[in-house]
């Protein structure tokens, strides 16, 4: 780890979570000399410190570590990479000059502010919580409801409980495993609440959090209101109608002192809109090409700040690619513009990246908008994949091999996700 | 007579619906599963249902005020409370090492450790 920037660099990445490690180990293997990585944070590795739970690394390392044993790992490489770390560093601005260099505004603790100039730059900010804030719980505010990852947080970093009798609103993955995190720690959770009619959390989760200690989950039940004045006494739960509206004659109380909110989370963009590149209003991070370009050139994106992931393998593979595709960028290579828009069609809520070229094979994140099984995906008239089933919860992903896309001459391809054929059995 | 379980896979994202069919102690038949750790997850949930676990340990003289650790090998679900309290009695001292033994042959089962998830620095 460096004490501070030196010089002029090929690569900055902004943020040393999975992907920002990712995308700086991406840009060393594609030739790129000279790679930072700026955090925010006394160490990089991001959220993964906090997640100590185990199911990290299936894809990747084909053995499955904890959060912690992940970031440690790739952290080892990052340095044997002799790639540059900056740790307590904001990056506050980018500026563009005439000839392409970027200027990175970045304010370190210890030496306040200052300027790097670099080639190309990769935007693995991660995401945040979304908050009460952003759901307009009624009700009064005392102390006590929190997201549910700066709950774990403070659980599994900082040393102390949020509370001892937890409720949980939504049944994210974060949510879930902090329902079993807490029970562990000799909280009592009393129920975890889902406004929708299904879970929103990987099936695993709801075996091993919730059905092994006996938790309960209300489905299509949500938080109507809060009450306590400095801290947190009760919430009322009620059932939802159809419109998703809270049914207040079939409220009732539950006795709690903390409220978790897992309700989702936010791609943090402040910095890539404050540089006016063209953002997905859906994913609520930036458009990319197929080499995970934003709309501006030389600065790319991958991770959670482009897509939320359910899985940090599926982060890191496309943060690889983002930085391979980010050092070459600074090594002067011009890869022809992609000829093919990619659209969502029937079914699919997004797909990224947002455009293709038939010069390589892609692959293809997306989520459905419903669950659906078993189901089939059509990419134009290129190809079908069956799948057993799709939710919204999991994401999609998939490969377009380059043969296929030479055979197509329109200048938009649309993915649906359908029904299987009928007729036909799937096993 | 034949009875029938309903297990969800846990063994990748997927979560197989998986059902076990059983008569007294016997598996007859195991269905559901996409790939070979479904039908081995069945039976093991049939017969000796276990838990990855893993917790947090208090540490003096590190940035953080506490250690991730796991345990080696599953935990028989049934005493993953008590693994949890025994485990939290423990205190350890920066500095430690990722992989570092904290307990060994964990609630007597031989090779299977409480370990360090990461390293931490000694910090003053």
């Amino acid at each position: 780890m460096l004490d501070r920037m030196e010089g002029q660099y090929d690569v900055v990445v902004v943020g040393g979570g999975p992907a920002g490690m990712g995308a700086a180990l991406g840009a060393r293997d594609s030739g790129a000399e000279r790679v930072l990585i700026l955090d925010r944070e006394p160490e990089a590795g991001g959220i993964l410190w906090q997640c100590i739970h185990s199911g990290f690394g299936l894809h990747y390392f084909r053995e499955e570590l904890t959060g912690p044993e992940y970031a440690e790992r790739f952290l080892e490489k990052v340095i044997d990479y002799d790639v540059d770390l900056v740790t307590n560093s904001y990056v506050s601005g980018i500026s563009v000059d005439s000839d392409g260099t970027k200027s990175v505004r970045v304010m370190n603790e210890a030496h306040g502010m200052d300027t790097v100039n670099t080639k190309s730059v990769v935007l693995s900010m991660g995401c945040r919580e979304r908050t009460r804030g952003s759901i307009r719980i009624p009700g009064t505010r005392p102390s006590g409801v929190l997201p549910a990852g700066l709950a774990q947080k403070i659980v599994n970093l900082k040393g102390y409980l949020p509370g001892k009798r937890i409720a949980i609103l939504g049944s994210g993955d974060i949510g879930l495993i902090m329902a079993r995190r807490l029970t562990l720690e000799g909280c009592e959770v009393v129920g975890v609440f889902e406004i929708m009619p299904y879970s929103n959390g990987l099936t695993r989760n709801l075996v091993q959090c919730l059905e092994d200690f006996g938790i309960p989950l209300h489905l299509s039940t949500t938080v109507a209101y809060i009450h306590g004045l400095d801290r947190l006494e009760k919430i009322t739960v009620a059932p939802v109608s159809k419109d998703l509206k809270p049914d207040m004659n079939r409220a009732r109380d539950v006795k709690c002192d903390t409220l978790l909110l897992s309700i989702g989370l936010i791609p943090e963009n402040e910095l890539s809109l404050s540089l006016g590149i063209q953002m997905d209003v859906v994913t609520g991070g930036p458009r990319v090409s197929s080499t995970l370009e934003t709309s501006m050139p030389g600065v790319f994106a991958s991770g959670n700040v482009l897509h939320v992931h359910d899985l940090v393998d599926f982060v890191t593979r496309e943060s690889l690619l983002a930085g391979q595709f980010a050092g070459e960028w600074a090594q002067g290579v011009r890869r022809p513009a992609d000829n093919i828009r990619l659209v969502p069609g029937d079914n699919v809520r997004y797909c990224v990246p947002h455009s293709l070229s038939p010069e390589r094979e892609h692959t293809i994140y997306m989520r459905c908008k419903e669950a659906m099984m078993p189901c089939r995906i059509r990419v134009g008239n290129l190809m079908e994949k069956k799948l057993r089933f799709v939710v919204p919860a999991e994401m999609i992903i998939f490969k377009i091999k380059p043969d296929l896309l030479d055979k197509f001459h329109g200048d938009t391809l649309r993915i649906d996700i359908l029904p299987a054929k009928k007729g036909k059995r799937h096993d | 007579m034949i009875k029938a379980k309903q297990y969800t896979c846990i063994g990748c994202p997927i979560g197989c619906p998986l059902q076990l069919q059983h008569e007294g102690k016997n598996i007859a038949e195991i269905s559901g599963y996409e790939c070979d750790r479904g039908a081995k997850y069945a039976k093991q949930e049939f017969t000796d249902p276990r838990r990855d676990m893993s917790t947090t340990v208090e540490i003096i003289g590190a940035r953080w005020k506490r250690l991730p650790v796991k345990v080696t090998g599953p935990v028989e679900k049934d005493r993953v409370m008590e693994a949890a309290r025994k485990i939290h009695e423990l205190r350890v001292r920066a500095p430690i090492k990722l992989g570092q033994i904290l307990i060994e042959d964990f609630l007597g089962q031989k090779d299977i450790h409480v370990v360090a998830c990461r390293s931490m620095e000694r910090i003053n």
